[in-house]
């Protein structure tokens, strides 16, 4: 696929191993290792035959939850103290190598204020990672995190999008009192199917971690994805593809061209 | 230019799209619901105190349109200055890229002061406009920087189909689907209902 990424992937964002989950209860699934499908598939292909891979991850939560600081911190390394709501929508894209295949994610950030509702909501569609955020020091934001992941999934296709819950600044809590709503926010984390994590953007605590991981899960889901609709038979994931997908670039690059085409 | 004949009156502002209202629909709103007003208190001498009453709650009502019209429009004033820095910025970087052809900018800035109070306004649907735009002139800019990047580093220049693909597969996701509403106006249909309930009663 022509959509190759042209310079090269920043260091700090090479990933060669699945990324912990934040604690043992807090995860769906204890993955500590890439599937060995994928991690396989990953190592006998060079980069290219993947072309860009792109995921779309949508951040939602009421408003001064600190959703904005925690996209800020981890793109651009950034903490301000001053709160500046969000306007409807905004995005950035971040760029990952993982397992040495280029990967992308595009992270849209949407305003928690009401008014701005009917603008953001019309961009979850398409949403891989869905990020339900709230603030560890107010316990309604947490409660509030239902109804928001229920706005987001509305929009996209059943069982399409893996969850993740956040609680923000950290640092603004004692460890007590922070482990005290962790204890709530996991029994929403079970409720919602989704994995847990505190972060604070101020200190940046777990906040690369965090979306280290939210990388990881969501490029090993398309690549299986991929794998899957690539290879109706089991043979077609090892070498023998591998050798068709070298031999004939040209026709994947055709395929991209219309796939590309159809957009509004 | 000739002017419509419909902004002649200020009863249309009533039908107009709840994403179209502009701050001088609202005025106009108040100016037919003042006359209402004068009318029935005329006629309703012994429930004057009523009118009275109603009166008061329906000019805060208006107020708080007032606000929330305004405010969206200063909004989307804040969105389409970032738009238009990202622009200038874009037609920095392409200028400084010796590709410089791809990206065909119109130099149409355009400054706005926040405090003027004849600033052009903008409604919800304008808003989303201007929101989709940024998105796609972001997009636009981030492959600038990075094609800027590949120059400096002296990796080989991309093609045209680079920017073109890039820019797509953004696009559809950046553009988002028409979106009808439905749900806000009914939260204003059960806001009004017990009101027109009252009204059949009477
Ligand atoms: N102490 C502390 N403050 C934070 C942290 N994260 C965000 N804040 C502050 O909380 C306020 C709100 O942060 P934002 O990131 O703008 O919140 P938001 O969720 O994007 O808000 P909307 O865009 O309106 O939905 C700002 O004043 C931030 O400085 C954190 O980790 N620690
Ligand atoms: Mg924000």
């Amino acid at each position: 696929m022509q959509g190759q990424q042209l310079s090269p992937v920043s260091r700090d964002r090479l990933i060669c191993q699945m990324p912990k989950c934040y604690t043992a209860e807090s995860c769906l699934q204890y993955k500590t290792h890439f599937d060995a499908q994928v991690k396989s598939a990953c190592q006998q292909r060079h980069a290219g035959n993947f072309g860009l891979k792109m995921s779309k991850v949508v951040m939602v939560g009421d408003l001064y939850v600190g959703k904005t600081s925690l996209i800020n911190r981890f793109c651009k390394n950034a903490f301000d103290r001053d709160y500046k709501a969000t306007i409807g929508v905004d995005f950035e894209i971040e760029r990952f190598e993982i397992l040495g295949i280029p990967y992308n994610l595009q992270i849209w950030d949407t305003a928690g204020q009401e008014k701005f509702k009917c603008i953001a909501s019309a961009y979850y569609r398409g949403a891989q990672v869905i990020i339900t955020a709230f603030d560890l020091s107010d316990i309604q934001t947490l409660e509030h995190t239902k109804h928001w992941l229920q706005d987001a999934l509305k929009e996209n296709e059943p069982d399409t999008c893996s969850v993740f819950l956040v609680g923000t600044k950290k640092d603004t809590l004692s460890e007590a009192e922070c482990e005290r709503t962790e204890r709530d926010a996991l029994k929403f984390a079970v409720e919602m199917k989704a994995e847990y994590w505190s972060v604070s953007a101020k200190t940046g605590e777990n906040v690369k971690d965090f979306f280290f991981r939210v990388a990881s899960l969501a490029f090993e889901q398309s690549m299986k994805k991929e794998l899957e609709k690539n290879g109706h038979s089991a043979t077609q994931i090892g070498a023998g593809n591998l050798i068709q997908l070298e031999g004939n670039p040209s026709e994947t690059k055709e395929n991209d061209v219309q796939h590309n085409m159809n957009c509004c | 230019m000739e002017i419509e004949q419909e902004d002649l009156s200020p009863e249309t502002a009533f039908e107009k799209d709840p994403f179209g209202i502009t701050v001088e629909d609202v005025y106009d709103m108040s100016h037919v619901i003042g006359k209402d007003l004068m009318k029935i208190s005329k006629e309703t001498r012994g429930a004057t105190e009523h009118v009275a009453d109603l009166q008061f709650k329906i000019v805060r009502v208006l107020e708080i349109l007032e606000t929330l019209v305004n405010q969206s429009s200063l909004s989307a004033e804040e969105v389409k200055m970032e738009r238009d820095n990202l622009k200038a910025e874009v037609e920095r970087l392409t200028k400084e890229s010796p590709s410089a052809d791809q990206t065909d900018l119109g130099p149409d800035k355009m400054v706005i002061d926040l405090r003027d109070p004849n600033r052009p306004r903008f409604t919800l649907q304008e808003l989303r406009e201007v929101l989709q735009e940024r998105n796609k002139l972001k997009v636009q800019l981030l492959v600038a920087q990075d094609e800027l990047q590949c120059y400096k580093s002296g990796i080989i220049p991309p093609t045209e189909d680079h920017i073109v693909t890039l820019e797509n597969e953004s696009i559809i996701t950046t553009s988002p689907r028409p979106n009808g509403g439905s749900k806000e106006k009914s939260t204003i249909g059960r806001l009004f209902s017990p009101f027109k309930q009252e009204k059949q009663e009477q």
